[in-house]
């Protein structure tokens, strides 16, 4: 057995010696796509997929919870669901009912930037998915009473998601340590007091201002025939009037002059450290070193964090790191579980020390192949479905605002250097920019919630 | 067409859509009053695949798709929690998450090196009655990855450290799933519906049992059944069958065949009404789980239960989310799953709520269980779960994964593998007199197993006045799942059970 074993092509797996990446990495099919933009303002993406006879249709709204007021957190992903309460010709919950009763799924999630309602059907139901989004587009029509109930809905889901769960409020505690001034200080979900606080006027308000064609985007990948598909686009949502121009007064994050510390307790089983650096924004020249960097710190179990934490120092259950990088400037931020019997303040010191290595030595050669090749991977494992490939057609437009990122970004991470990667350490981790936060077990807490700076 | 949704069939579902668009229209207005005709339909046809079994019983299933440049493998072995020795529950989760902590020849650093390396990922795991080692990997290293998982599944060194090192990470991780509600009412709910049957213990084992474990439980178990003859191989992906058998080959070939033990496993208990509480003080919301025993996947009534429980909670109509939700804003999710395995199975009804609304959702979701059997479905309500199903098809082959999945589980379970492409026909073939006779038989509202976790304090008396008088009241730093009262020894004793309970 170890002779065949050493005969399968392998015989670097048996010398102990990490084996040579390779130094290519094949270049995945680039996306056949046209684009247009309607009268309205309504643009829209096609790409056709003959290889399975179904239709993905998404329509991405430019509106997410970074464009939410004060007093109304929440507001961006509550309206999401009110999308599906009826509309002109549709009754309340028959949107998604329809679609299913022709074998398609469909549903809706909302983030930070923006607001993405989507069907996958069998390819002859096109037109039922585009009339079906026309429609509520065109003329949302919701009543007070499913306002309520869907309200307490949202309720419920932050309790499951955030209140019930253990660290289910870790990212909220996170972003609004982080943040002053920016709305990405609060979470999508928004606060129990807000929800509470939405009317049924702030529902026809928004509908108005970000639910018109001129802020919405539409990718089509599937089954169809494209010429076919753009007549059957411009009859439905074609039709839906422009609106007025979408307001985009967020505040923005000022530059943060020294490091912040925070100690908070929570109901949880086990400790929590944070440390995180306010970064760039997606699409920014640095974003492809930083998720290099972030894939070398945290993507397998070779990556610096697992190793480092979890597996040789055993002092993290889990540990993990993340550059966010999305529309507005967010943060590079790690985390650790605490294993038992470990401080909170030595793991804490790990984890910054793992970052800001890199500021001094720099990654290795062999480190930024592995990266790389990872991406490649994610890349290509993540552009199978027509949902995966409408996501990043429809992000390209959305968030960078350049459709030609969606095939181009995969040249610009291939084109990362270790001297870019040790560059974006040193301009974003600094000690101003930082946050180190511990979340100890309710009880075991030290010195409240203020912040010592 | 497709097979098994006929023309007339398909004609009919169109008017449906018609007549339903047009009772709610407004003519003249925005942008059209009713929906528009569908395109002609096109066929569809499960997609090709070929296995072969290797000369050491290995079976190989291949399905072969070139849109990525990408190799994505999976590796059944017919061995789980069914399989544990009977006081060590955890035993093969324990075995699976050591598989990729080092052999006999590379430690768990270079393999982990070497995927990460390689644009690879890999998986490992285990379940009721299988271990697994999943992967993918860029196409031009399918023979690297295909090289460690062969490596990983014959020749784990289960080296003393890391053994330390995985059993501090186990229990650590138990620490933190004995605080989330959603893992303890599952934990429960399958003990009371199972028992001391295997499938009733926690796969993930318990804080003593992973405390016991020894070397010499986890080397027996991987040498009674990690061998190919008691195996599944998909791989999936841009390579041509030839190269794809042959990769199985290189990798597999000389993976040693040896008889596997064969198991007596006890009979799962009868089903019993029992209500227990897990109280878990400041809950922001109240996990619940209602069910009973089902029937194993090869039962012959399985695809009628199937869209049973569909009917109660599942795609295409869901009763207990129309209820619990969208009527009345009691919960985020609701919804009901049928379970079925090897040799037995069940029915669950799932839910959470705030602590407030429990003793109402509670109710209503036991309502659910005796409507279904009181009551025939309606045609409409049945067409539309049969719909989903039928016409959800092309969806489920859109990804190689998602192609070898299916027939994994039809080799998995020995079913005959013309049951995938017969599918379509005998869902659309179910009628609403099927529904009753299967929901007479199976369900069985008057013996449910029920679960509660959340904040006891709020919620009690809601139970009582909802007419759950009796039920047994655990403080959850007093659960043990291994005992008959799923209480410690030595707890105080049981005061609140006497004090719920409906003389």
């Amino acid at each position: 057995m170890f002779r065949a074993l050493a005969l399968s092509g392998a015989l670097c797996l048996l010398s102990g010696a990490p084996a040579p990446a390779p130094d290519t990495v094949i270049r995945p099919t680039k996306f056949d796509y046209t684009m247009t933009t309607l009268p309205n303002g309504l643009q829209v993406v096609f790409l056709e997929d003959h290889s399975t006879p179904i239709v993905h249709l998404a329509i991405w709204y430019h509106v997410g919870s970074k464009d939410e007021r004060p007093g109304r957190t929440g507001f961006a992903h509550l309206f999401e669901h009110l999308m599906f309460k009826g509309s002109k010709n549709v009754r309340p919950d028959q949107h998604p009912s329809w679609i299913t009763s022709v074998g398609g799924q469909a549903n809706a999630f909302t983030d930070e930037d923006a607001t993405v309602y989507w069907e996958t059907v069998p390819a002859q139901y096109l037109p039922l998915g585009l009339w079906l989004e026309a429609d509520r587009m065109a003329s949302l029509d919701v009543s007070e009473a499913k306002f309520k109930t869907e309200r307490e809905v949202v309720k419920e889901e932050r309790r499951m998601r955030y209140e019930n769960q253990p660290f289910g409020r870790l990212p909220e505690i996170i972003f609004d340590k982080a943040f002053t001034t920016h709305p990405y200080k609060h979470q999508t979900i928004g606060s129990m007091e807000d929800l509470e606080a939405a009317s049924i006027a702030d529902v026809r308000a928004f509908h108005d201002t970000y639910y018109v064609p001129n802020n919405a985007t539409v990718a089509l990948v599937g089954d169809f025939d494209t010429k076919q598909a753009k007549s059957l686009v411009e009859q439905y949502l074609g039709k839906v009037p422009k609106g007025n121009p979408v307001p985009r007064d967020i505040p923005m994050e000022p530059p943060h002059k020294a490091e912040a510390r925070f100690t908070v307790s929570e109901n949880w089983p086990l400790p929590a450290v944070v440390v995180s650096y306010h970064i760039t924004r997606d699409g920014h020249p640095d974003a492809y070193p930083l998720h290099v960097l972030a894939k070398i710190l945290s993507d397998g179990d070779s990556s610096r964090i697992y190793r480092a934490l979890v597996y040789e120092k055993q002092m993290a259950l889990a540990a993990f790191g993340e550059a966010k990088l999305i529309e507005h400037p967010n943060l590079f931020y790690a985390v650790a579980i605490v294993q038992p019997g470990r401080k909170p303040e030595e793991v804490q010191k790990e984890l910054l020390a793992q970052l800001d290595r890199v500021k001094t030595e720099g990654v290795t050669a062999e480190e930024l192949s592995r990266a790389k090749r990872q991406w490649a991977r994610d890349y290509i494992l993540g552009r199978e479905t027509v949902q995966q490939k409408a996501l990043h057609l429809a992000h390209a437009v959305v968030i960078h605002n350049d459709i030609k990122t969606a095939d181009g970004e995969f040249d610009l991470f291939q084109n990362v250097t270790v001297a870019d990667v040790q560059r974006v350490a040193r301009t974003y981790f600094t000690p101003e920019s930082r946050m180190l936060l511990t979340i100890l077990p309710r009880g075991a807490a030290q010195g409240g919630t203020e912040p010592t700076r | 067409m497709s097979r098994g949704l006929s023309p007339r069939l398909l004609g009919a579902i169109i008017l449906t859509c018609w007549f339903g668009a047009a009772a709610v229209s407004a003519p003249q207005q925005w942008p059209t009053s009713s929906a528009p005709k569908p395109l002609p339909a096109r066929s569809v046809d499960f997609p090709p695949y070929q296995l072969k079994t290797l000369a050491n019983g290995l079976q190989t299933l291949v399905v072969l798709h070139h849109e990525q440049p990408s190799v994505s493998f999976r590796l059944l072995i017919r061995a789980g929690a069914m399989q544990e020795p009977e006081a060590k529950p955890g035993v093969a989760s324990f075995v699976a998450s050591l598989l990729n902590q080092g052999t006999t020849t590379k430690d768990a650093g270079q393999i982990a090196t070497l995927v990460d390396s390689a644009g690879g990922v890999i998986a490992v795991g285990s379940g009721n009655e299988l271990s697994y080692i999943s992967g993918a990997v860029i196409k031009d290293q399918t023979d690297l990855m295909l090289g460690i998982a062969s490596d990983i599944v014959q020749h784990p060194s289960f080296a003393p450290d890391e053994i330390d090192r995985q059993r501090r990470q186990m229990l650590s991780s138990l620490q933190v799933s004995y605080d989330d509600p959603d893992y303890l009412a599952g934990l429960v709910f399958d003990r009371l519906v199972f028992g001391f049957h295997p499938y009733g213990r926690p796969n993930e084992g318990t804080p003593e049992s992973i405390t016991k474990i020894t070397r010499d439980d986890l080397v027996a178990f991987h040498k009674a059944w990690f061998v190919p003859n008691n195996s599944l191989l998909a791989i999936v992906g841009d390579l041509t069958a030839d190269e794809a058998f042959a990769a199985a080959e290189k990798a597999f070939g000389s993976w040693a065949k040896r008889d596997v033990p064969v198991i007596k496993p006890i009979e799962p208990p009868p089903p019993t009404q029992r209500i227990v509480v897990v109280d878990r003080p400041g809950s922001a919301q109240t996990e619940i789980r209602v069910g009973h025993i089902g029937v194993p996947r090869t039962h012959p009534d399985y695809l009628p239960l199937d869209l049973a429980v569909r009917i109660l909670g599942g795609e295409g109509a869901n009763r207990l989310f129309g209820v619990l939700r969208s009527e009345r804003g009691l919960t985020y999710g609701a919804s009901a799953e049928f379970h079925t395995y090897k040799s037995s199975g069940d029915i669950v009804a799932e839910t959470d709520t705030r602590s407030s609304a429990t003793g109402q959702s509670l109710r209503l979701m036991v309502e659910e269980f005796w409507r279904l059997q009181r009551e025939t479905v309606s045609q409409s309500e049945l067409t539309g779960a049969q719909e989903f199903l039928a016409g959800n098809f092309p969806l489920t082959i859109e990804s190689p994964a998602a192609i070898a999945q299916q027939v994994l589980a039809h080799l998995f379970y020995g079913l005959d593998l013309s049951e995938i492409e017969t599918y379509r026909d005998r869902v659309v073939k179910a009628t609403p007199a099927d529904i009753q006779r299967v929901a007479k038989q199976f369900l069985k509202p008057d013996k449910l197993s029920i679960v509660l976790v959340g904040d006891a304090s709020v919620f009690a008396d809601q139970l009582k006045e909802n007419g759950f008088g009796s039920f047994e009241r655990i403080p959850l730093s007093q659960l043990d799942i291994s005992s008959p009262t799923l209480k410690r020894s030595g707890s105080p004793p049981d005061g609140s059970r006497e004090n719920h309970r409906q003389e």
